[in-house]
């Protein structure tokens, strides 16, 4: 039986979580706004293209997935007062212009035809896009004090994962010819170059490479090193 | 993509074949077999009635008809109407003219109220995977019936709190009274698959109607002119899917008003009654139309 006077640590040998992390308070409501802003455009369109898809099994994948990103939504909502924004709808933000360009060009495809454009920019742009800006993010904020975001990120990363997986093989089983190739490159190729232009998700400095939207670099804005 | 999309233009595959309910209820036809005697829709559906297996699978289709489009309404609202302050903060950007500013060009609703759509899109989703797999398990398949649209017409209305009223108080309350129904009959068939089902999406449906009871409330304390403008479309809706007596209080009724189910779900007694009541009305304007149409058939 354990001796239960006897000293233990309060990290466990295997526990290896330390405490710095790239991102402040500030940089990190800011980021959590602009993810708020992109799961809510996502999870509108995906409800929306629910009625404009005549394949039965991509209309009930859509209806699913559309709430699976609401839920990402709300988890951003409910973070923002955490991380000092008591008005969450002010940080409720596109990163940049840019990035609404993006959104606009993604979910402008409505005719029943034009599955695959949906598909395209949801599964193939949109979503590796996420998980690309939300893996970073997870990788570099402190794994003691932004426990929760960490929490909220590896939740929705599942999601995400496994969604671009269904939506990638619903691609899959879609595209019959060379010519659906050449579709499905040249309006994923249209919206790479505005997600491009954009910088990615939470803009410039999305995964950690130029700056953000401040113009400061955002591996200088270390709160803990 | 469009803001508000059109029922005409709800996209299907080959295998759906579109009746307006217009055409359904005024189709001549429509006289009861011998064996239903007044019932133009056979009556309460038991195991006994020789077209019982038929009948299931009618409805079971009508199910996932109704599934379908309540998947596709949901997933408009999270798209037609935008966010409060997010639509709030476009306009006031967008208006050149200060005077104007705030006043946003598409119809606004709370966050809140989009995650509950969206919830029920996947609800609905869920629903539609269930019916696909009910439908085979009691003999159908995908098309064998005609598709009624009118569920998906009544999610079109332009006014979210009317849409919200006519689709998860009217038509999610006709679901928890077909789904009841099912449930019921699942059981003294002794199709426990039918039974078990039926009871989880008849859960889902008190929610989903208690959503549109609680957003009804929510967005209407400060505007009782809009409440009664949204109770009476749901009324409009109501009648229009108590569809000629199929839905009602009496015995022979095929669907019956599940009083305790939607209490749950936020509806008072006094709403119960006067459904109740207009179902007995549609009831007897659909016998009165039978008996017309049996003098003409016979005339003829």
């Amino acid at each position: 039986m354990a001796d239960p006077k006897k000293p233990r640590a309060p990290f466990a040998p295997w526990d290896r979580r330390e405490l710095p992390g790239i991102f402040t308070v500030e940089e990190s409501a800011r980021r959590v706004g602009n993810y708020k802003w992109i799961e809510m455009r996502l999870f509108e369109v995906l409800g929306g293209w629910v009625a404009t898809v005549p394949e039965l099994d991509v209309k009930l994948r859509l209806g699913t997935h559309c709430y699976h990103h609401a839920w990402h939504a709300e988890l951003w909502h409910k973070r923002l007062p955490e991380l000092r924004e008591m008005n969450p709808d002010r940080l409720t933000a596109p990163a940049n212009d840019q990035l609404v360009a993006f959104v606009d060009a993604m979910t402008e495809p409505e005719a029943p035809e034009l599955t695959i454009e949906k598909l395209v920019g949801a599964y193939r742009v949109l979503i590796p896009h996420k998980i690309a800006a939300y893996t970073y993010h997870l990788n570099n904020t402190s794994t003691i004090t932004d426990a929760p975001t960490i929490r909220s990120l590896k939740f929705i990363l599942q999601d995400e994962l496994d969604d671009w997986r269904d939506g990638e093989m619903l691609l899959q089983s879609l595209i019959d010819t060379p010519e659906e190739v050449d579709r499905a490159a040249a309006h994923q190729a249209k919206l790479e170059k505005l997600m491009l232009a954009a910088g990615g998700i939470a803009g410039p400095g999305t995964l950690g490479l130029g700056a953000t939207s401040n113009g400061a670099a955002p591996d200088t804005q270390e709160a803990v090193r | 993509m469009r803001k508000s999309f059109p029922v005409e233009d709800l996209a299907r595959d080959e295998r759906f074949v579109r009746v307006p309910i217009t055409a359904r209820l005024s189709d001549g036809r429509q006289v009861p077999r011998p064996t239903a005697g007044q019932r133009r829709n056979g009556g309460r559906l038991t195991p006994d009635r020789p077209d019982s297996p038929d009948a299931a699978r009618i409805l079971m289709h009508g199910i996932f008809m109704g599934e379908v489009q309540a998947l596709e309404g949901a997933g408009r609202t999270c798209w037609d109407f935008d966010v409060q302050n997010t639509a709030r903060k476009k306009a006031d950007a967008d208006a050149a003219d200060p005077a104007t500013a705030g006043e946003p060009s598409t119809p606004e609703v709370p966050f809140e109220l989009k995650l509950d759509m969206a919830r029920q899109c996947w609800d609905e989703a869920r629903h539609t995977e269930i019916s696909v797999k009910l439908s085979e398990h009691m003999g159908t398949e995908i098309g064998e019936f005609a598709e009624a649209t009118f569920l998906y017409e009544a999610a079109c209305n332009p006014d979210p709190v009317l849409r919200l009223t006519g689709v998860n108080r009217a038509l999610e309350g006709l679901a928890i009274d077909v789904f009841n129904t099912m449930r019921e009959f699942g059981e003294v068939s002794g199709d426990p698959v039918l039974e078990f089902c039926e009871d989880w999406m008849l859960a889902d449906e008190v929610t989903h109607v208690k959503m549109g009871s609680d957003w009804l409330r929510k967005l209407t304390e400060k505007d009782p002119e809009r409440r009664e403008r949204a109770l009476e479309f749901q009324r409009v809706v109501d009648r229009l899917f108590s569809l000629g007596g199929f839905r009602g209080e009496e015995e022979d009724s095929p669907v019956r008003l599940a009083r305790r189910f939607r209490e749950l779900a936020g509806f008072d007694t006094t709403e119960i009654d006067e459904l109740a009541e207009d179902a007995a009305a549609a009831r007897r304007d659909v016998e009165a139309q039978i008996a017309q149409n049996r003098e003409a058939a016979t005339a003829q």
